[in-house]
């Protein structure tokens, strides 16, 4: 019974997913090759126009593997589904999931999480092949995706901890996207990290977002030692485990909120 | 015709007045708004400032220039935002609810209808925000200033018409899916193509953003001709695009037109 | 006062299909759809003829699904006809001239015509810039129509906000201001209460004949169209079955018989005592003013006018018959049995 409702969220969630075969293509086209097309400009910018031929260290070529690299792991990085939580408190269709077995916040994160993982199945599959190809160890792309799948149930976590401000504030999905354009700089989609001037490397350092695609992508293309990956596999445990705790602990006391409100 | 004209005047006039009626305000709250698009404008100056630090110039830009392009685009696209950005939002439940047949059996254009119903007076703080850091990087960008800022009356003008026809581009689907927010999904990605001076793309980019999908003409154009001067072919170009681009959208919206009212039951 | 005695609206031989998508369940299912989508076709109306002359009140009926607003919508312009043609005013609707649309309205019961988050006041402004009423007119019509209806308390309401009546009355001012020669109503009292009904259907009589508008009205209630429409047109899965006055159909004969029986018999006892259908024998419950629920209640048999003698012999036969009556059967039985397709 307990795994049930689990598999049929799942299920569920896929289904919505890519019902409109069409739709499903462009999303995932429109987010996997327009930021990496960005990226790309940006390097030609750098050392065609500008003429520069190193930038912190890497290459004209480094730098386009580790954008091609990226889109793998951008794929992963945590979907939308904290602004469903939020627009749920604020519509007051909580209240249909309050009555039901199951945690609202897996449920939600269950059924967006499942076109994600068949993603992930797929750019593991191009990864690998890729990385055959290119002689990239494929024990590392896998590690690599593992530590971008825990990234992606981090990012859940915390867009869920900062969703319930929806039971206090109206317009709090902004809070959401403020968060989103934020993760956006720091998990490494932007641009490599190391690019920050070293004045600034600690503010990423100090957030779980490299965890996303920064790390896999520097792992994967063997940038990263295997040190450095296993701590930071321990590290993506801690703000999983704080993370959690976040999630519970917000949550009661916003349903306490909910239901004396009326629901 | 003049008759015509001032008929839409007036509903022009009609539908800014209900925005402000008591009961019926839409009002963004402004913290809200400010934050997002304030934060996002610090990333835009982030991302070019940690760019910059490795190299000094690109394609004949320094950073101060880019700076300057920033805020001229900051300004056009809170201009989209006051008159068109929640008209837009609201389009695809218009289609999707059936509420256009609402407009269409009224005798005028339905489309003028649902792009005037909302303005967003909050965004004029955007506006202003925009033109004060275009106005603080001036001097250093090389801008002659004075009266050449008035040249910024005719660009924002391109810019939003240029940014209603692109986005309408993108809103059409929901006439033929009811998944059209992965077309406006899509448009937010090809959007930031837009964030950038247009000299920095590589020429397939640069050319298809100048004529294809003219994001190009919101801010990176508008600065550029502030700063450098445009050629006259230019001129040329920015004209024969947005007509062009005119009749592509109404062949679009005379088809999504057909198609929502034969589908109709 | 005979000025334009051409017909109004026609339809001729109006049909109208659409395709729709057929959506399967499961994921086998949705997968077989993404590879080979399927249509089914649906028959809206089938060649429908009619015509209305001008000043006319014309009642539309059928089941839900029968094609009303379907049909509504093709003479509104909204929608255009599969096959045949439709004229209204002397315009093709579907081509949807200013002219044309300057002159109709469109009122319909479950959908908004006016902005609802917008005071009723300040969405009859936006009604008076688009069809340019001018300001004085604007002002006469707005007063009589508010007069009228008795709403002028809640003009500044925003019109989500007042109850269903009140909003449906809003509705219909709008859709009035720029006096239209046809209007079109679908549904306009439903979710009304009896009162404000009632005062709309005064309403919409002085319209119809103090303005010589024309007026075509769609209806599941039968006071509407009892009290309001000369005239009905009755759909049936798409096909136009009646076309005439009302009261025709209450004169094909079939009568209402009323009794009180001391037995309490079923109804199938009934219909094999009587030789009467069980559809046509309906229990009544007890609903009568001072009947208590433990005696037995009336029986009503749909009855032809020639029969009520044979069958009265046929209950005296089995049962002990207490009071009886004959009615003329009502409106709604009747069309309720053309909608079962009895007639």
């Amino acid at each position: 019974m307990s795994l049930g409702w689990r598999i049929g969220a799942l299920s569920n969630g896929f289904r919505e997913a890519t019902i409109y075969r069409f739709e499903f293509l462009i999303e995932v086209f429109g987010s996997a090759f327009v930021p990496a097309a960005i990226q790309m400009v940006l390097w030609y910018a750098l050392f065609n126009l500008a003429g520069a031929t190193t930038v912190a260290g890497y290459s004209y070529a480094d730098l386009i593997s580790y954008t091609l690299v990226s889109i793998l792991f951008t794929q992963i990085r945590g979907g939308d589904h904290d602004f469903d939580l939020s627009e749920m408190i604020r519509s007051g269709r909580l209240s249909n999931h309050l009555l039901r077995p199951v945690s609202v916040v897996e449920f939600v994160y269950l059924r967006g999480v499942a076109p994600k993982l068949f993603i992930a199945g797929v750019c593991l599959v191009i990864g690998l092949s890729i990385g055959y190809y290119y002689g990239l160890s494929p024990a590392r792309m896998v590690g690599a995706m593992f530590l971008a799948l825990l990234g992606n149930i981090i990012h859940y976590q915390i867009g869920a901890a900062l969703s319930t401000a929806a039971f206090y504030w109206e317009e709090a999905y902004s809070m959401l996207m403020v968060k989103n354009m934020i993760v956006h700089l720091l998990s490494g989609e932007l641009i490599p990290l190391n690019l920050f001037p070293p004045s600034m490397q600690w503010i990423w350092k100090s957030t779980p977002f490299y965890l996303y695609v920064y790390g896999p992508t520097q792992y994967a293309l063997g940038r990263w030692s295997n040190l450095v990956f296993f701590q930071s596999v321990v590290i993506a445990f801690l703000w999983l485990f704080v993370g959690y705790l976040l999630v519970r602990v917000s949550w009661k006391l916003g349903i306490k909120k909910y239901l004396s409100l009326g629901g | 015709m003049l008759s015509k004209f001032s008929t839409y005047l007036e509903i022009l006039r009609v539908q800014f007045k209900n925005n402000f009626v008591r009961e019926a305000v839409y009002r963004t709250n402004f913290f809200a708004m400010v934050t997002v698009d304030l934060i996002w404008l610090v990333l835009e100056f982030a991302l070019f400032t940690v760019i910059y630090s490795n190299v000094p110039e690109i394609a004949g830009w320094n950073r101060h220039q880019v700076y300057f392009f920033l805020g001229i685009f900051f300004s056009s696209d809170a201009l989209f935002t006051i008159f068109f950005q929640r008209n837009f939002w609201m389009f695809s439940d218009l289609v999707n609810k059936g509420d256009l047949d609402i407009l269409l059996t009224k005798p005028v254009n339905p489309l003028f209808l649902a792009l005037t119903r909302w303005f967003n007076l909050t965004a004029l703080f955007n506006f202003v925000l925009g033109l004060i850091i275009a106005n603080q990087y001036s001097d250093r960008a090389g801008f002659p200033g004075g009266v050449h800022w008035l040249l910024l009356i005719f660009w924002f003008f391109i810019g939003v018409v240029a940014a209603v026809m692109i986005r309408f581009v993108f809103s059409v689907w929901v006439f033929w899916t009811e998944r059209s927010w992965a077309f406006s999904r899509l448009y937010y990605q090809f959007y930031s193509f837009a964030t950038k001076p247009d000299v920095l793309y590589p020429p397939v980019i640069r050319y298809t953003i100048l004529t294809v999908l003219p994001f190009a003409f919101i801010g990176s154009l508008p600065a550029r001709a502030l700063l450098h001067g445009l050629r006259l072919y230019e001129y040329i170009l920015v004209v024969s695009v947005l007509i062009a681009l005119y009749f592509v959208n109404r062949k679009l919206w005379k088809a999504g037109l057909r198609r929502y009212q034969s589908a109709s039951s | 006062m005979d000025e334009n005695r051409s017909p109004l609206i026609t339809a001729e031989n109006i049909s109208r299909t659409f395709r729709s998508a057929k959506k399967e369940s499961g994921f086998r299912g949705t997968v077989k759809l993404l590879f080979r989508p399927q249509y089914q076709v649906a028959e809206a109306l089938k060649k429908i003829n009619f015509s209305i002359m001008p000043g006319s009140f014309v009642g539309l009926i059928g089941a839900n699904g029968a094609g009303k607003t379907t049909l509504l919508k093709i003479l509104s312009g909204l929608i255009p006809p599969t096959t045949g043609q439709a004229r209204v005013l002397g315009f093709e609707p579907f081509s949807r001239t200013k002219e044309f649309r300057k002159q109709i309205a469109l009122v319909m019961g479950q959908k908004a015509q006016l902005w609802w988050d917008l005071p009723a006041l300040d969405a009859f402004d936006l009604i008076r810039a688009i069809y340019e009423i001018p300001s004085s007119i604007y002002k006469k019509r707005l007063d009589l129509l508010t007069d009228l209806l008795d709403v002028q308390a809640h003009l500044g309401t925003q019109i989500r906000r007042l109850s269903l009546g009140e909003r449906m009355k809003m509705e219909i001012i709008g859709a009035l201001l720029h006096w239209p020669k046809v209007v079109f109503l679908d549904e306009p009292t439903i979710g009304l209460d009896v009162l404000a009904a009632h005062k709309l259907r005064k309403f919409l009589l002085e319209f119809n004949r103090i303005e010589k508008a024309t007026i075509i009205l769609t209806s599941h209630n039968m006071e509407d169209i009892e009290r309001l429409c000369p005239r009905i047109l009755i759909l049936r899965s798409g096909e136009l079955i009646y076309d005439g006055p009302p009261a025709r159909l209450t004169e094909k004969g079939v009568r209402r018989l009323r009794v009180r029986l001391i037995e309490t018999p079923t109804i199938t006892e009934l219909s094999q005592a009587s030789g009467v259908a069980v559809d046509d024998i309906r229990k009544g419950d007890g609903e009568e003013i001072g009947r208590e629920h433990s005696e037995s209640d009336a029986f009503y048999f749909s009855v032809k006018h020639e029969e009520v003698v044979r069958v009265l012999e046929s209950l005296l036969k089995r049962f002990r018959i207490v009071d009886m009556g004959l009615e003329e059967e009502s409106l709604e039985r009747v069309i309720h049995r053309i909608y079962e397709g009895k007639i």
